[in-house]
C-alpha cells in the first residue's frame, strides 16, 4: 500500500513527534504549573515567550532555531565542541523544531486543567503538613491528569503536522528530517505525483484523528478516575 | 437579534466583502509567475518596463512546481516563466499554455558553493573526491532532487561525474535553491549546488567550481503565455526576449539559453 520511502516517512514522524513529546511535556507541565500558580517577576513575559511559537510564522521559528541551534550559532556550536552533537539536519533537530512549535499548545492544555483544581485541595494539604513538591505530586498532578494526556496527545500529533519550523532548520533529509507533511510537499512538487500525495495526506489525517480520539477517551477516563471519591 | 452581537455581525459580513473589494482594486496590470531564482532579475526588468512604457506588471515568484500547480487548478497568471520544461511540458500536455508563445528565455550554470571563508580547493570532474571534501560529517546542501529543478540538475551532474552515489547519503534537500544557498551561506553545510546567479547574489558563499555544461541537461527557463492571457501579457513576454531585458539578464549572471537539442 505505501512505497518504502512512504513507510520511512511515517516512521520518521513517529519517532520525530514521540521525542518531542517525550522530552516537552515535563517542561511543558513545569511551565503550566508556574503559569498557573506561582507569582514571581517576569511572570507575562514567560508567558508571552511560551506563547510566541503559536503566533509567529512558523519559518521564522525555524529561522530563530538555525541561528541559535545551527552549528555557527552559539548553542549549537557550544553542543558540537562539548558533546560533538549536532542539531541542525538531524532528526533531534527536526524533534527540537516541531516541540517547540507543539509547546504552547501543551502548556495551555496542562495549565487549564490546573487552573480549574479547586486551591483549597492545594492549601488542605499544606495545612497538614505536605512540602511543595508532595503536594504537587500527591495533589496538582494527579488531579491534572485529564490536561496532561491531552497535552501529550495533541502535542504529538501537532508534531506530526508541522511543516515550516521542519523544513527551515532541519530540511528535508529522507529518513531523518523528513516526516508526512515534507514527504506531502515534495510528493506535490513532482509532475504526476498527487497520488503518492493523497496517500500520505489520508495517511496523516487518520493518525490525527485517531490521536484526537484517543486523547478525548482517556481524558474522559481519566476524569472519571480522578472524580472517584 | 440581541444588542451587542449585532456588531459583531456586521464585523462578519463586512469581512466578506472584503476580498471582493480587494479583487477589484488590484485588476490593473498582467499577473506574471516567475521561478524564484528570477526574483531579483525580473522586478529589475519589470522597473524598466513599467519606466519605459508607463504599463506595470505584477510578479508572484515561487518555486515552479507550486506556481505549475496554482496554473492547473486555474490561478489567474498570464504569463509563467518555469525553471525546467518538465512542468512546461505539463501545463502544455493539458493545454494551459499558447504553444505559439512558448521560447527558451534565458540558460543559468551549476556551480559548487562553500562559505566565503572556506578555503577548500576542488576541481569538479569525473572522480573528484567530493565526500572527502566535505569532511567528517559535512554535509552536501541541494535543492530537493526529486523535485525541485536545481536540484534534479545536480543529482543529474553528479550522477554523470560518478560522484552521487558516494554522497548521496549527505545530501540535504531544500524546498528551493535560495534555503539551499542560506545553509551554505549561514555555514551550517560545507558544500553546496545552486545556480551560478544565486551564488552571484549572496556574498557570504564563494564559488568553488562550475559544473561542466555538459554533465547536466542544459538549463533552461521557458516561458510562455496561459491560455486566458491578454495583449499586454504579450507584450511584456515580447519585451523579456529584447535586447534592453538580456542586458539585465546578462548582468546577473545568466546565459542565453542553449540551442533546443533535437
Amino acid at each position: 500500500m505505501l512505497s518504502p520511502a512512504e513507510w520511512t516517512a511515517l516512521v520518521a514522524s513517529l519517532v520525530v513527534g514521540a521525542r518531542a513529546v517525550v522530552i516537552g511535556l515535563p517542561l511543558a507541565v513545569a511551565t503550566a504549573w508556574l503559569l498557573a500558580r506561582a507569582q514571581f517577576r517576569g511572570r507575562a513575559l514567560l508567558d508571552a515567550l511560551v506563547h510566541a511559537p503559536l503566533v509567529l510564522p512558523p519559518v521564522v521559528v525555524g529561522y530563530v532555531l538555525l541561528l541559535t541551534f545551527g552549528v555557527q550559532g552559539p548553542v549549537g556550536r557550544w553542543l558540537d565542541s562539548v558533546f560533538g552533537a549536532r542539531l541542525v539536519f538531524t532528526s533531534a533537530g527536526a524533534s527540537l523544531a516541531a516541540g517547540v512549535m507543539a509547546f504552547p499548545i501543551m502548556v495551555r492544555a496542562v495549565r487549564l486543567s490546573i487552573e480549574a483544581i479547586d486551591p483549597g485541595l492545594e492549601l488542605a494539604a499544606r495545612s497538614l503538613g505536605a512540602g511543595r513538591l508532595d503536594r504537587f505530586f500527591s495533589i496538582t498532578l494527579p488531579l491534572a491528569m485529564p490536561g496532561v494526556i491531552a497535552a501529550a496527545i495533541v502535542g504529538f500529533a501537532a508534531c506530526l503536522g508541522e511543516f515550516g519550523a521542519v523544513i527551515t532548520f532541519a530540511a528535508n533529509v529522507p529518513g531523518e528530517t523528513q516526516t508526512l507533511p515534507l514527504a506531502i510537499y515534495s510528493a506535490l512538487q513532482t509532475p504526476g505525483g498527487e497520488a503518492a500525495a493523497l496517500r500520505l495526506a489520508l495517511l496523516s489525517l487518520s493518525i490525527a484523528l485517531a490521536a484526537l480520539l484517543l486523547a478525548d477517551w482517556l481524558g474522559r477516563r481519566a476524569r472519571r478516575w480522578t472524580a472517584r471519591p | 437579534m440581541r444588542g451587542p452581537l449585532r456588531p459583531l455581525v456586521a464585523l462578519m459580513l463586512l469581512g466578506l466583502a472584503w476580498p471582493m473589494t480587494r479583487a477589484a482594486a488590484t485588476a490593473s496590470g498582467p499577473l506574471v509567475y516567475a521561478a524564484a531564482s528570477l526574483t531579483d532579475v525580473l522586478q529589475q526588468v519589470g522597473a524598466d518596463y513599467q519606466r519605459e512604457t508607463g504599463k506595470a506588471v505584477k510578479f508572484s515568484f515561487g518555486s515552479t512546481a507550486t506556481l505549475a500547480r496554482q496554473i492547473e487548478s486555474g490561478a489567474r497568471a498570464e504569463l509563467f516563466v518555469a525553471a525546467d520544461q518538465e512542468w512546461m511540458n505539463h501545463l502544455a500536455g493539458r493545454a494551459l499554455v499558447r504553444r505559439a508563445s512558448r521560447r527558451d528565455l534565458v540558460g543559468n550554470r551549476l556551480v559548487l558553493v562553500a562559505p566565503v571563508a572556506s578555503t577548500l580547493q576542488l576541481e569538479v570532474a569525473a572522480g573528484m573526491p567530493l565526500r572527502a571534501a566535505l569532511g567528517q560529517s559535512g554535509r552536501l546542501s541541494l535543492a530537493d532532487p526529486a523535485s525541485v529543478p536545481a536540484g534534479k540538475y545536480a543529482k543529474a551532474a553528479l550522477t554523470a561525474l560518478g560522484a552521487w552515489r558516494e554522497v548521496e547519503s549527505r545530501i540535504v534537500a531544500s524546498d528551493n535553491v535560495r534555503m539551499a544557498l542560506l545553509f551554505v551561506a549561514r555555514g551550517e553545510a560545507p558544500l553546496g549546488i545552486v545556480y551560478l546567479t544565486d551564488a552571484q547574489a549572496e556574498p557570504r558563499v564563494r564559488v568553488v567550481a562550475e559544473f561542466p555544461p555538459g554533465s547536466h541537461p542544459p538549463i533552461v527557463y521557458p516561458a510562455a503565455l496561459t491560455t486566458n492571457a491578454g495583449a499586454e501579457a504579450a507584450a511584456f513576454l515580447e519585451y523579456l526576449s529584447g535586447t534592453a531585458a538580456r542586458r539585465r539578464f546578462d548582468a546577473a549572471g545568466f546565459v542565453p539559453a542553449p540551442m533546443p537539442q533535437p
